[in-house]
């Protein structure tokens, strides 16, 4: 007997649903890296205004601008994709979670949109 | 009309290999062969050495599911038309351990199966003749009961990849087919058994396994339907 030991089969086919579970998992990832980065910054007000400021004048340049859009992004997807699973779960979603995926996503896609607008605008 | 096929074969022989290989075959098979015709063209007139399990070609009796170009299907009812090309990639059923060649080990399916008491728990007396129940009942169970048990579904979830422990789909659908059943009375057990890290909350909703059920039942909605139920039962 030949037990294989592949804790996440890539050759299986993606359709909607395991694609919305992928991503989901990615962003949670992200979204937990970017808490730890916010405490460490946030930590650097016990250091004093100064070294508070200096770490804020890097933040606030054009790359951490563009990446706050992916954040806004990442956040975004994280929350609306979490509504479709809630309502899968909890509320009969199942027979249209792949149009409930659509909707959600493009709704979202929107709200990226428009705050990532606003975020790139403080680029000065 | 005849059509020229390369169809590649995860190979494993246990008294010769070490570990799984790819085998490629070149045939010309009927333009409206199903996966199954094209397996048995290759053991009837290749290669007798192919092992794979088959018995109705019906979609009914569960022996013949498999990988195929990267999802479970059942090979009797599959067309090779389903597959754009004229190219196959043929595996076994991902997530068990392979006996030989497409024949994966179902024992630790079944031991799940059993598990959650696939039969009828029933305290009350048996009525003499018929334990009837009305169609509204009837209607909640129907479409779990459709269940052929071929493993599609619990070799294509991701949390089974990950976890050989977990319950898997197919387990949880045959629980809640008996615990939704009105002439049932083992739920609470069924519940206890199935309210576990390893049973009904491993799901995450990916819904690999209703893509691959070859009776399309809506094998998710069953068991969000038993998470609700055990959530109902704890408030």
């Amino acid at each position: 007997m030949y037990k294989r030991r592949k804790p996440y089969d890539l050759s299986y086919t993606h359709f909607v649903g395991s694609w919305a579970w992928l991503l989901h998992r990615l962003s949670g990832l992200a979204l937990i890296f970017y808490l730890c980065l916010h405490v460490w910054v946030i930590h650097t007000l016990t250091l004093g205004p100064e070294s508070f400021n200096r770490l804020m004048a890097f933040l606030t340049s054009p790359l951490f601008r563009i990446l706050e859009a992916g954040l806004w992004g990442v956040i975004l997807y994280h929350a609306f994709n979490g509504v479709r699973v809630i309502v899968v779960d909890f509320f009969g979603g199942s027979l249209s979670h792949k149009k409930l995926f659509l909707v959600l996503i493009a709704v979202a896609f929107l709200l990226w949109a428009a705050g990532s607008a606003v975020i790139i605008g403080h680029i000065h | 009309m005849k059509e020229s096929i390369i169809v590649k074969i995860l190979r494993y022989q246990p008294e010769k290999d070490q570990k799984p290989h790819w085998q490629t075959y070149r045939l010309d098979v009927p333009a409206d062969s199903t996966i199954l015709d094209i397996l048995n063209e290759i053991h009837w007139n290749h290669d007798g050495t192919l092992a794979y399990r088959r018995s109705c070609r019906s979609a009914i009796c569960g022996s013949c599911a498999m990988k195929v170009n990267g999802q479970n299907v059942l090979a009797c009812e599959t067309p090779m038309h389903k597959f754009r090309g004229n190219r196959l990639k043929i595996e076994p059923l991902p997530g068990f351990p392979i006996i030989k060649d497409l024949v994966v080990d179902m024992d630790g399916f079944f031991d799940k199966l059993q598990r959650v008491k696939p039969y009828m728990v029933v305290d009350k007396p048996i009525p003499d003749k018929e334990f009837l129940q009305s169609p509204e009942e009837f209607s909640r169970i129907r479409e779990s009961a459709y269940c052929i048990l071929c493993g599609a579904c619990t070799s294509s979830c991701p949390s089974l990849w990950a976890n050989e422990n977990y319950l898997g789909p197919a387990a949880l659908l045959k629980a809640y087919r008996f615990i939704f059943d009105s002439r049932d009375d083992g739920t609470d057990e069924r519940l206890d058994i199935i309210n576990d890290r390893n049973g009904l909350w491993r799901c995450h909703t990916i819904f690999n396994c209703m893509e691959a059920c070859p009776k399309h039942i809506d094998i998710t909605g069953c068991i969000s339907r038993l998470k609700n139920r055990v959530v109902d039962n704890s408030l």
